[in-house]
């Protein structure tokens, strides 16, 4: 197996004027779980988009699982779940999936048997009820973003793309969607999923990349990002008043830029190449009772605010859910 | 290619399995049949032309030329047509006026108010110019009927002749035995392969041959166009596309629904076939008279082949242009709109069915089935109703294809990138850059 899943190099998206993505390279280690992020309009959908082959980069080259993303035989290996859903309305849910699967080479008997499968598994057949003979249009909302996801992974993807995959789940899918991508990392495989909540980001993902009007902002493992962008902050509790010791170490400017002072509990902001475990043997020298010494870093959504504020983004890109 | 045929199975078997093709299978020849019997109750509607209706004679010439006038008209009612259908109200007879040369004038304005009130269909003047010149003057409300001016014109006639007869010396019963003539005329047509049957069959089976082209080709021309917007829609489309080529898509889809008007036709002829079949034999059971001389023309291989060829490329042609469409817009009601110039070029091909068949041969016929758009339908009702030039079927054949092909290749384009927009249609600038940067 290829050592990256995904490899883009220099990659450029125009639609007449305006540069949708800008010679953006990406490499996705295999068996990762890469979160793509960033603002509404920052060219994630063109992105993956382009990925998938749909549609063509005006310069660059992606590499999928060891092959061109333009061979059929490499797409057969990925699956897609689109940002807009959509399934055939009319079509019985076990046709759609099966019509679903046998486009990516999967055989109608094999295709059959993981559906029934994955129906039991995301509780869509039950004893009393069998919605796999219903119609979509006749399954609740929550339902048929089930039967989407199956879609998705019918062919047992080696590299699963989910463009938004949280956006409009309810709590129990969104859980269910976790879990599963949990357990494909686990089966080696890779997930490459865009969000613009960071939350689920900051959880889920080994790796991430912002990007923010077509251009890369960042990108590299979580705790690097994290490492890299964000200050130099410690969480400090002390079991008793720690006294005026205290308070002339941390007012040291030389390696302090700023405390926030609650009594018992501060919270410090090193200078940029203070070392946090000089600070630390300071404070146990003083005799001070350290009862809690935390480097702390700042959350992705911190970063995300920081770096992306600045080129400009729009409301509803907040983290929750 | 594994994939296309994934394509083809759901867009076929999709819709088969749909009640809206069992209902179109079982009640499409129902309607077929009312678009064919239609025009034949009209037909028989417009046999009406051969019955003068009550006209008033004014007599001027005092030969009682106006009494003859009448009787001939009234045998021509009784051989008409309309006399032999069941049920048919026989015209009132014919009123002679013999009116004095000076009061002709007096008597025509009285004629003229009797037709204003409906009392007469028109009025006929006999005078001395007739019976000198041959010169007659007729106003009604029919003057305007072709068939019916005829019929007065050759009563007269006849009157004349029998006038003349008798002014000969003949006896007015021989003139009544010579002058009464009942011909009874059938056209046959013949062609480079010698008798084609009845003209006139062949030209009613060329019009049916060409309606059942055209309604194939609306129908299941306009459900590619709805099947791309479903997909389109209800955003299917991106997650078929990242599995199949946008082209396979699009190909599937329009060879999908052309096996299921295939399939449909296959139906409907196979049991118009069995009907034809026992058709005979139960219509004798009924009571039903048999048709008689009513032989169906025989289908040449060639014509046989050549109506396959312009229906395949026909439909194809049109249901790229419709996909096109589908993908171009974003609701129901725009495909409407947009969908106009693509019915239109598809209509224009059947409003000319009258003035084709009048003409097969005609400047208008032949620009017609040489053009792409409108070749596929009048190309197959030239074939049957005269014998075409192998080189201009061969033309039209070659256009068609090469049009086909053309559209084809851009509405992948359009089909390609329309699929993924939304918002507002495009404008025919954005259009071409689609074709061109796809």
């Amino acid at each position: 197996m290829a050592e990256l899943a995904l490899d883009i190099r220099g990659i450029t998206k125009r639609y007449g004027d305006f540069t949708a993505v800008r010679s953006l390279s990406l490499a996705v280690p295999t068996g990762a779980v890469y979160g793509l992020l960033g603002p509404n309009g920052a060219g994630k959908t063109t992105t993956i988009r382009m990925i998938l082959n749909i549609i063509v980069p005006d310069e660059g080259t992606i590499t999928l699982l060891g092959t061109p993303n333009s061979h059929v035989a490499s797409m057969d290996r990925v699956g897609y779940l689109p940002e807009e859903r959509g399934l055939y309305k009319k079509m019985q849910v076990r046709r759609v999936l099966r019509f679903l699967a046998q486009l990516k080479g999967v055989s109608a008997r094999e295709a059959d048997r993981r559906i029934s499968e994955w129906m039991e598994r995301l509780s869509l057949k039950t004893p009393e009820k069998d919605w796999g003979l219903s119609k979509i249009d006749e399954l609740s909302r929550g339902m048929q973003q089930k039967v989407q996801f199956i879609g998705t992974l019918l062919h047992d993807p080696d590299l699963v793309i989910l463009d938004e995959p949280f956006s409009g789940l309810d709590p129990i899918n969104a859980q269910a969607l976790k879990d599963t991508v949990v357990h494909l990392k686990k089966r080696g495989k890779t997930v490459i999923f865009s969000t613009h909540l960071m939350d689920n980001a900051e959880r889920l993902c080994d790796s991430v990349c912002i990007i923010a009007c077509g251009n890369k902002v960042l990108d590299g493992t979580v705790s690097g990002v994290k490492r890299e962008h964000g200050g130099n902050n410690v969480a400090l509790s002390l079991a008793g008043d720690g006294g005026a010791v205290v308070s002339r170490i941390l007012s040291d400017h030389k390696t302090v830029e700023r405390v926030d002072d609650s009594n018992r509990y501060f919270e410090i902001a090193l200078q940029k190449d203070a070392d946090p475990q000089a600070l630390l043997r300071k404070l146990v020298e003083s005799g001070a009772q350290v009862q809690r010494f935390e480097l702390v870093q700042p959350s992705l959504h911190q970063i995300f605010l920081e770096k992306v504020g600045a080129t400009g983004v729009e409301e509803g890109m907040s983290g929750h859910g | 290619m594994a994939k296309l045929w994934v394509v083809i199975t759901r867009e076929y078997l999709e819709r088969v399995r749909s009640k809206w093709f069992i209902f179109m299978t079982i009640f499409g020849p129902v309607f077929m049949l009312a678009v064919f019997v239609l025009p034949g109750y009209m037909t028989m509607r417009g046999l009406k032309d051969a019955q003068v209706g009550r006209i008033h004679i004014l007599d001027a010439t005092g030969t009682g030329l106006g009494q003859r006038v009448a009787s001939h008209l009234e045998r021509q009612e009784q051989n008409s047509p309309l006399a032999k259908v069941p049920g048919a109200v026989p015209a009132l007879p014919s009123v002679v006026e013999p009116v004095n040369p000076r009061g002709l004038a007096a008597a025509e304005s009285i004629a003229t108010r009797l037709v204003m009130e409906k009392q007469a269909q028109g009025y006929l003047i006999l005078d001395s110019l007739t019976l000198r010149a041959h010169k007659v003057r007729y106003a009604g409300r029919n003057a305007s009927s072709i068939a019916q001016m005829g019929l007065i014109e050759s009563a007269v006639r006849q009157s004349l002749m029998a006038s003349r007869m008798q002014d000969a010396g003949l006896a007015p019963a021989r003139i009544d035995s010579l002058t009464s003539v009942k011909v009874d005329m059938t056209a046959e047509r013949i062609d480079d392969r010698g008798r084609g049957g009845s003209g006139l069959v062949s030209a009613i089976f060329g019009v049916v041959i060409a309606i059942l082209l055209y309604m194939m080709i609306m129908i299941y021309g306009q459900n590619v166009l709805r099947g791309v917007l479903e997909e389109k829609m209800t955003r299917v489309a991106e997650v078929v596309m990242a599995s199949v080529k946008p082209d396979i898509l699009l190909a599937g889809k329009i060879l999908g629904v052309g096996a299921v008007g295939l399939t449909q036709q296959l139906i409907w002829f196979g049991s118009a076939a069995l009907l034809f079949g026992y058709g005979a034999t139960m219509a004798k059971a009924m009571g039903v008279p048999q048709m008689q001389g009513v032989t169906l023309p025989t289908i040449s291989a060639p014509l046989f082949l050549a109506l396959v060829f312009f229906f395949l490329f026909g439909y194809v042609l049109y249901s790229a242009m419709f996909a096109a469409v589908g993908a171009m817009v974003g609701s129901q009601e725009e495909a409407q709109q947009a969908a106009g110039p693509v019915v239109m070029l598809l209509v224009s091909s059947v409003i000319f069915i009258q003035p084709i068949m009048l003409n097969p041969s005609g400047t208008l016929a032949v620009t017609m089935s040489l053009i792409p758009f409108t070749a596929p339908i009048v190309m197959p009702l030239r074939m049957s109703a005269v014998q075409v030039p192998t080189y201009e079927i061969g033309m039209s054949l070659v256009g068609v294809a090469l049009t086909c092909w053309l559209a084809i290749w851009a509405s992948a384009r359009i089909y390609r990138v329309g699929l993924l927009m939304t918002g507002k249609r495009p404008s025919l600038r954005e259009l071409a850059r689609w074709i061109k940067y796809a």
